[in-house]
């Protein structure tokens, strides 16, 4: 009943809605071609569907704790730093979705319209020819297919579209983007700026770039957002729009040319490869509630289901020509899985500006030191480089010693200030290896007959050497500005909480040593296109998200063209 | 939804108390049920008592009127491993006989300076067994959570913000608001 080829027949499909899916969605639809976005999780409408985003801090039961079960049931996505009470909803719970630790990973992962970019945390600096070139310099990986050249015109492209804040620093390794006024940086953010500028000619301190709407502009109206208020509550999703996030911004804008089919509740089991069309021609899905098997057809698919979850549908995607995965003829699929290293931070206090203090908002960013190891040339024993975030910040203090009337009146007037508080968290990039990979469990599977993921990356010593060096580094500048009870921490974090995971799918020149060229194409099944950390050929220092809607863009357009030829 | 569901247990709480004599009151089952701590009506009073204690009732509200012992049971059911809970039952049970041992009464039955002088005691560590510290920095902490996340303290003592707008990075101190 209506329920023909016809009516699951689409001109593109979208497989998930979160940072760059959200982004195939507006492109496609924009240029009018009938696009089907399916996302696993549920749907979540903006406005609508953040319960939490106008509560105040008694309406929280637990004023933000995770109870203790919880906790415990999910030890995985209990480590994250945003899965808090306001925001827990979100998130996937260990027990919902299971996977396989071959070693530790801690993945963490949001099944919903819009994805993560609902609680990402909006740090959006660009890359540049250090990082695409790191491969192809270091010896590493394989040559990425692009450059920054190309890549350029879709960041400003995404950007604008977006609203970025930022401050032109003319930075060749931090290229400069189309931004919206940067916040303040404090007082001590500024000297420690100007003392590492004074003390090194190739270190900077600079706002960090990040998608807040600082100076709405007419785009930005025309998406129905309003300026940043300075909540820094986001992860619960704004009620101003003032942070990008798919929900508020792509999604709606794809969804109001009449175009798009938005299926939430969709497992893609895996992608339809005819042998004898010799391409793909569309996805099977089945539906999470009802465990019912559909097929929808389409003549180009978007793989944007997030970075392991797209090498999970790929794998799982056999064909007569494929058995072993799509598009995975030299065997690579799943394989060079890297991220980023998060494990050490640095802190210290200042017992200078004691007169001085921030004031009003709650910034919800911080300062930011681009990457300035082996930049230029290879200098340390370890590969790559790192960057580091910076904040310096007073906190007001309450005496709560003793009881009693003391007490309480300590309680009643005004707080005191804390001498400034200094932190630092090390970015660093991983090199992808072959040895960590991702790959199917042969015995286990899911509510849905999809197999479980089996996941097997872990750190090497260039992580430890890296990490040695930050802390030294940062050590010497810390204490250049006269910044005292300086201190170093290691979480040895397992991979993965950076939540920065990439590859499996990397892009190269050739089809023997990589699966993605330059436009996200499989080199061998040029219908099918990848546009989300999974393609990533090495992982920079940057955070990464920007990079991943440049690329849709881009994808998409090329795509589009190519359509039009007939070429697909 | 939960402040709904608190204020419709503060009311059966004290439609409850109105109606009990305090001594049929004293084993019975607490106000509230939980689902792992066992704490009965006498327990819940005297956590109740010793919070009012740690910030009393003057000229303004005090633990009692945010109802902090609620809380504060209601953290350490959900929120507390299975270790602090049972360090905190046990704390709970020899914190009377810590209050016998000095005044011959229960925490209740003790006079406003005799309770200030045994949290004297304990805050110097005056012959204090571990567990009946453990349960009073408990119940202080959460006391000071509850206050000062109560929507009394965050809206007339240091208000609380939702929509702040501008942010600024070095203000004088002293012109601040």
């Amino acid at each position: 009943m209506g329920d023909n080829k016809q009516s699951r027949t689409f001109d593109a499909i979208v497989i998930g809605s979160g940072m760059s899916g959200g982004w195939a969605a507006k492109e496609f639809c924009e240029k009018g071609l009938k696009t089907l976005v399916v996302e696993r999780g549920r749907e979540v409408v903006h406005l609508k569907d953040y319960p939490t985003t106008n509560m105040m801090p008694w309406e929280f039961k637990h004023r933000g704790e995770v109870p203790y079960d919880i906790q415990k049931e999910n030890p995985v996505i209990s480590k994250c730093y945003a899965f808090r009470e306001d925001a827990m909803h979100f998130f996937v719970k260990d027990t919902e979705h299971p996977y396989v630790q071959d070693k530790p990973f801690d993945w963490i992962r949001g099944y919903q319209v819009g994805g993560k970019s609902i609680m990402w945390a909006r740090q959006t600096q660009r890359w540049s020819d250090f990082d695409f070139e790191g491969p192809a310099r270091d010896g590493f990986a394989v040559d990425w297919p692009i450059r920054y050249n190309d890549l350029a015109p879709w960041y400003s492209y995404v950007e604008k579209f977006a609203g970025i804040s930022g401050n032109k620093d003319g930075l060749p390794n931090l290229p400069d983007g189309e931004f919206l006024p940067p916040l303040e940086l404090s007082c001590v953010e500024n000297y420690f700026k100007e003392s590492v500028a004074k003390n090194y000619k190739d270190r900077n301190v600079i706002y960090a770039r990040c998608a807040h709407l600082t100076e709405p502009q007419p785009i930005h109206a025309e998406q129905g957002r309003g300026q940043c208020q300075n909540r820094n509550l986001c992860q619960r999703g704004c009620p101003f729009g003032g942070y990008y996030n798919t929900n508020a911004t792509t999604i709606p804008w794809a969804a109001k040319t009449g175009n798009m089919t938005l299926r939430p509740f969709s497992v893609v089991h895996s992608i339809i490869y005819d042998d004898e069309k010799n391409k793909a021609v569309g996805v099977h899905v089945i539906d999470s509630n009802t465990k019912e098997s559909i097929e929808y057809y389409a003549p180009v698919i978007f793989l944007n289901a997030g970075a392991i979850n797209t090498n999970l549908i790929l794998l799982n995607s056999v064909s007569k020509r494929f058995p072993n995965g799509l598009g995975n003829e030299n065997g690579l699929l799943g394989k060079y899985v890297a991220f980023h290293n998060y494990r050490a931070r640095i802190s210290a206090k200042y017992d200078g500006f004691q007169d001085s203090k921030t004031d009003g908002g709650r910034r919800p960013t911080s300062a930011y030191i681009p990457r300035f190891r082996n930049l230029h040339k290879q200098e340390t024993n370890f590969l790559r480089g790192y960057a580091c975030t910076f904040s310096a910040g007073r906190r007001s203090r309450t005496d709560t010693n003793g009881f009693g009337e003391n007490l309480k009146n300590n309680l009643m007037a005004s707080p005191g200030l804390a001498d400034w508080g200094i932190g630092s968290q090390m970015m660093g990039e991983t090199i992808p290896k072959e040895s960590n990979y991702v790959s199917l469990d042969p015995n286990k599977k899911d509510n849905w007959g999809v197999p479980l993921l089996k996941i097997s990356v872990g750190y090497d010593d260039n992580e430890d050497k890296m990490i040695k060096d930050f802390f030294e580094q940062m050590t010497e500048m810390y204490s250049k500005a006269g910044f005292t009870q300086i201190e170093t921490s290691d979480s040895k974090q397992a991979p993965g909480l950076d939540i920065h995971e990439m590859g499996g799918v990397r892009m190269g020149k050739e089809p023997k040593t990589s699966l993605l060229n330059k436009w996200h194409q499989f080199h061998n099944c040029k219908n099918v296109f990848v546009s989300d950390g999974a393609c990533m050929t090495s992982t920079s220092t940057q955070n990464p998200s920007l990079t991943y809607m440049a690329m849709t863009a881009r994808a998409a357009d090329y795509a589009i063209s190519q359509l039009k030829k007939g070429e697909l | 939804m939960d402040r709904r569901s608190s204020i419709k247990t503060l009311i059966i709480i004290s439609a409850g108390t109105a109606l009990l004599p305090s001594c049929l009151q004293d084993d019975e089952k607490s106000s509230v049920s939980y689902k792992k701590i066992k704490i009965n009506t006498k327990e819940e009073n005297l956590i109740s008592e010793l919070g009012e204690t740690i910030i009393p009732k003057t000229n303004t509200p005090g633990a009692k009127d945010v109802s902090a012992h609620l809380f504060a049971l209601m953290m350490i059911d959900d929120c507390y491993e299975p270790d602090k809970q049972n360090q905190f039952e046990k704390g709970l049970k020899e914190f009377d006989a810590f209050s016998k041992k000095k005044f011959d009464k229960t925490f209740v039955q003790c006079t406003p300076p005799e309770r200030l002088e045994l949290l004297k005691s304990i805050e110097d560590k005056k012959d204090v067994p571990g567990n009946v510290t453990f349960f009073y920095n408990t119940i202080k902490g959460l006391t000071l959570h509850a206050y000062t996340s109560s929507q009394y303290y965050l809206t007339k003592v240091h208000e609380y913000k939702l929509v702040p707008g501008k942010f600024y990075g070095c203000v004088p101190v002293k012109k601040a608001s």
